[in-house]
């Protein structure tokens, strides 16, 4: 039976009404039309789908939706501060860190969290964050560049 | 010629803002109002006739709207390439387990899903082949009893053999008895998904007119609709197909694939219906690669010279020719030049997922047997394999297989490029190794158009029919605005479906930057000539005295005298000629071969056969780089595709019933950015004659070599000679312990007998 719940997505409050079987990715994209966030197996096994809850990126196809009841999420949509890109998005973006873009917002989403999980962002330490998003079309070394250009950049505004 | 402005430049994609914000659309993302979904019921037999089919239950459930079959569809069939072999649903028969059997719209998915569970199908079954060795020999079952009757019957030789192409030149006899060393190997590749991260998805609608509206996850298109318009045998002029944003193709998308099933339901309800495929049916609803059995028979002097070489290779294309072997075929000799040869591909039919494309189909499997191939042969005559490569590799002048003169090109420089940066010969310590290998593909071409249009403002706004596939719509602004002398920023390209752009071939086989490029070349040419032919009127002067570049118009002798684009457009508005608008249609280009080298080194654990690779190098004869950042980055996609093939990636097939054991990311192994190394490119510049600023072909070649330059990496850091792909740890430590790899054996007797008959 279908049961109410809510969010907060991208800083907005939603509700749903939702089966219990459904999952967080499911009800952004069917029931918040927020269709940035990706489908690529519904298993736990591309990263495409991740989002961060509560500030941590997982694979929202794992998350049941009413267990991320009352939760903060943060989507693709949610990562730009109005017009302006997020470093990140901005890096991915000026370093051909994308091609076909549908491993891009789960990336992206792993990304941030990383950079904001205060680990240190080595090569190494990068490679492994994405080791659950899987890319069929870069062969990950634009991607791996990218995410170093967008490490630079958040230290040089966060020395500022 | 003047120094370019946009060509050669690193540009930001035009999409890459969409992308990286979520707004970016693909088929998946398409919600219409009323909208049904859709699922399919698949076959669970190998082979068998189908007795009879109840879907009351279904029918019956609450949320159910249509429920379809094989007999719901006009009797018709349709086919990749010449043959028509396959039907959209099964009728009578079924062929493979995975084989469409029926689908339901419903109000949500699980009522589909539920409605599937409860149709019920009664099979006989029917003795069936899923060994293509075997369902060659002539000794098994027929897959199809029916082959002579299909349209298109003519390059088969009956049986399970569905189509054979040949090419021979000198006499391969005479050339092996001219031979002092002549050696003779079989390799084996295996079945392969091309692992692109969107699932296909599809929406179809019925307008009120009757049209069928169609957003599909696509690389072609007019080749959907020219499909669909057979197998519902519409009329090309009533369906309409917008391809959407494409996460990832790499081939398996150039045809009709699922867009049939809610193309039906959306015409029995009159509501619109979407269908979107689960990870599981990616692999198996639609054709992957399966597996290849090449055998190699080459003659050499002692002195490294190449005489002649024999070539057949055994395509498995499972139930229906999804994609033919034919690019195969001439890819037997590799990059040399062979005075003698005789080559033979083979497609055959096994009760299996029929095959579909992936990133140059069949001359992938070929690169690896050709290339390990030609390491064997100069180990065997003592021979540095570089140098072997050297002195039998094509050049300008030398005929290509297929006959025509190989025009100027890259290939020894970009041999040259990977030697040096890799610093080769070099010799390693004990379970380390370097391999090279060298790929040879086309530019591709076919029929390519292009419209621009000058806006009011000086923009212009570019009009193709081709799907973005890696990044192409950049290049072809790029050329845009490099013929008219504008900034990238200023050309519009346009978001099309088939009513609104005219016909163009797919996005596959590395044609757009080449062919469509050269039709938008083409285009923008004309529509300057257009604009100087308005300005020349106005300013009082002949066209010739006219130069178009940042943004205007204006006298070569006396540039103050100008006009700009924006107040050219609309004068056009009341002139005599009306609005600016260039086009440009062709239907192919010559010839335009694109060489690649690669090289990589590996390292291989003695204890547990498991290979790492540490450093890969690619130089490849791009031509010219319209976008050097999008260039490097279909390279290096393109090599880390080949190491997952050469490593790691297999589809499993159960041996008795074909059925794919493992259709998930979690059992097929695809590389992950912790496996790979960095690659580095080295992008060589040997303009083509005729592609838009010299520019060749890029994407396919990349995938090519990974497999044997590790293979050949292997061999050379602990002296096994891997034959089978993938080159797993358990192959490699089998063979490091001299415990049989598998062997596979192509009885290429038996193939030169069954072509005589
Ligand atoms: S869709 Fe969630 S991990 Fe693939
Ligand atoms: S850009 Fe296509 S999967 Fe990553």
């Amino acid at each position: 039976m279908k049961k109410q719940l809510q969010i907060t997505v991208n800083g907005e409050l939603r509700q749903a009404l939702v089966e219990p079987y459904y999952s967080l990715l499911d009800t952004l994209r069917d029931e918040m039309q927020l269709t940035g966030t990706k489908k690529g197996c519904d298993e736990g096994d591309c990263g495409a789908c991740t989002v961060l809850l509560n500030g941590k990126p997982v694979c929202s196809c794992l998350v049941l939706a009413h267990a991320a009841h009352d939760a903060e999420v943060i989507t693709i949509e949610g990562v730009a501060n109005g017009q302006e890109l997020h470093p990140v998005q901005k890096a991915f973006v000026e370093h051909g860190g994308l091609q076909c873009g549908y491993c891009t917002p789960g990336i992206i989403l792993s990304t941030v969290g990383f950079l904001e999980s205060g680990e240190e962002p080595s090569e190494e330490n990068i490679k492994h964050a994405l080791g659950g998003n899987l890319c069929r079309c870069t062969g990950y070394t634009k991607v791996i560049e990218s995410v170093l250009v967008a490490v630079k950049a958040t230290n040089q505004e966060s020395e500022e | 010629m003047a120094e370019l402005s946009a060509i050669g430049k690193n540009s930001i994609r035009v999409d890459a803002m969409d992308k990286v914000t979520g707004r970016a659309t693909y088929a998946g993302d398409v919600y219409l109002p009323g909208m049904l979904m859709c699922k399919i019921m698949t076959s669970t037999r190998s082979h068998a006739k189908i007795v009879s089919i109840d879907t009351t239950a279904a029918q019956a459930l609450p949320g159910v709207r249509c429920v379809i079959t094989g007999s719901d569809y006009p009797d018709v069939r349709f086919g990749s390439g010449a043959l028509k072999d396959r039907r959209i649903m099964a009728r009578e028969e079924v062929f493979y387990i995975g084989e469409p059997v029926a689908a339901v719209a419903a109000d949500d998915e699980i009522t589909a899903l539920e409605a599937i569970g409860l149709i019920e199908i009664k099979y006989e079954d029917i003795k069936h082949v899923v060994d293509p060795l075997q369902a060659i020999s002539g000794k098994s079952v027929d897959v199809h009893t029916d082959l002579e009757d299909f349209e298109g019957f003519g390059f088969a030789l009956g049986g399970n053999n569905c189509t054979m192409l040949d090419s021979d030149r000198g006499d391969v006899e005479q050339g092996f008895k001219d031979s002092d060393v002549i050696i003779e190997e079989t390799y084996h590749t295996q079945p392969i998904s091309q692992g692109f991260l969107e699932p296909m998805a599809c929406v179809a609608d019925v307008e009120a007119n009757g049209r069928l509206d169609i957003y599909a996850s696509t690389q072609g298109p007019y080749q959907v609709r020219s499909q669909l318009a057979s197998v519902l045998e519409m009329s090309i002029g009533n369906i309409k197909v917008t391809a959407m944003e494409m996460g990832g193709g790499f081939g398996a998308k150039l045809r009709l694939a699922l867009e049939g099933f809610p193309a039906m339901l959306a015409i029995k309800t009159g509501k619109p219906v979407k269908l979107v495929n689960t990870r599981e049916e990616a692999f198996t609803l639609n054709g992957p690669r399966l597996e290849t059995n090449i055998y190699l028979k080459t003659g050499v002097t002692n002195d490294g010279n190449i005489l002649a070489r024999e070539a057949r290779s055994v395509f498995d294309v499972g139930a229906y020719l999804g994609a033919g072997p034919n690019a195969g075929v001439g890819h037997g000799l590799g990059a040399y030049s062979i005075p003698n040869f005789k080559l033979r591909s083979y497609g055959v039919y096994t009760n299996k997922l029929y095959v579909g494309s992936y990133r140059a189909s069949g001359v992938a499997d070929m690169n690896f047997a050709t290339e390990s191939h030609t390491d064997v042969i100069a180990h065997k005559l003592g021979i540095d394999p570089m140098e072997f490569r050297i002195k039998n590799a094509l050049s300008e002048g030398d005929t290509a297989v297929n006959g025509s003169t190989i025009p100027v090109n890259g290939l020894m420089e970009t041999i040259l490029a990977v030697k040096e940066r890799m610093g080769l010969p070099k010799k390693m310590e004990e379970g380390r190794g370097v391999g090279i290998a060298v790929g040879e593909w086309r530019s591709g071409s076919g029929p390519s158009t292009a419209s621009i249009s000058v806006n009011e403002d000086g923009t212009v706004s570019l009009l193709t029919g081709s799907v973005d596939i890696s990044g192409s719509d950049t290049s072809l602004a790029q050329i845009a605005a490099e013929s008219l002398g504008l900034r990238l920023e200023q050309v519009v390209v346009a978001k099309r479906n088939t009513d609104m752009a005219p016909f163009t071939g797919p996005s596959g086989g590395s044609r757009i930057v080449y062919s469509q490029g050269r039709a938008v070349q083409n285009a923008a040419e004309d529509t300057k000539a257009k604009l100087l032919d308005l300005a020349a009127d106005w300013l009082g002067v002949q066209a010739d005295a006219l130069e178009c570049a940042g943004g205007s118009v204006y006298v070569q002798d006396n540039p103050p005298q100008s006009l700009d684009l924006g107040q050219l457009a609309r004068m056009s508005l009341t002139s005599r000629g009306g609005p600016i608008i260039g086009i440009a249609s062709l239907s192919s280009l010559p010839y335009a071969p694109v060489f690649n080298a690669q090289a990589a080194e590996v390292i291989v654990d003695r204890e547990t056969g498991q290979v790492r690779v540490t450093r890969f190098v690619q130089a490849q004869d791009i031509g010219k780089a319209i976008n050097p950042m999008g260039v490097e980055g279909q390279l290096e996609g393109g090599a880390v595709q080949g190491i997952g093939r050469a490593l790691s990636e297999e589809i499993l097939i159960d041996k008795e019933t074909g059925q794919i054991r493992n259709p998930s990311l979690a059992t097929y192994l695809m590389p992950l950015s912790v496996d790979m190394p960095d690659i580095e490119n080295i992008l060589v510049e040997v303009p083509s004659a005729d592609g838009p600023f010299g520019a060749r072909a890029v994407a396919e070649s990349p995938g090519f070599g990974p497999p044997a330059a590790i293979a050949n990496a292997i061999f050379d850091a602990v002296g096994v000679r891997i034959k089978t792909l993938p080159l797993s740890a358990e192959r490699v430590l089998a063979a490091i312990q001299g415990r049989d790899a598998d062997e596979y054996t192509v009885d290429s007797e038996a193939l030169r007998a069954a072509e005589s008959v």
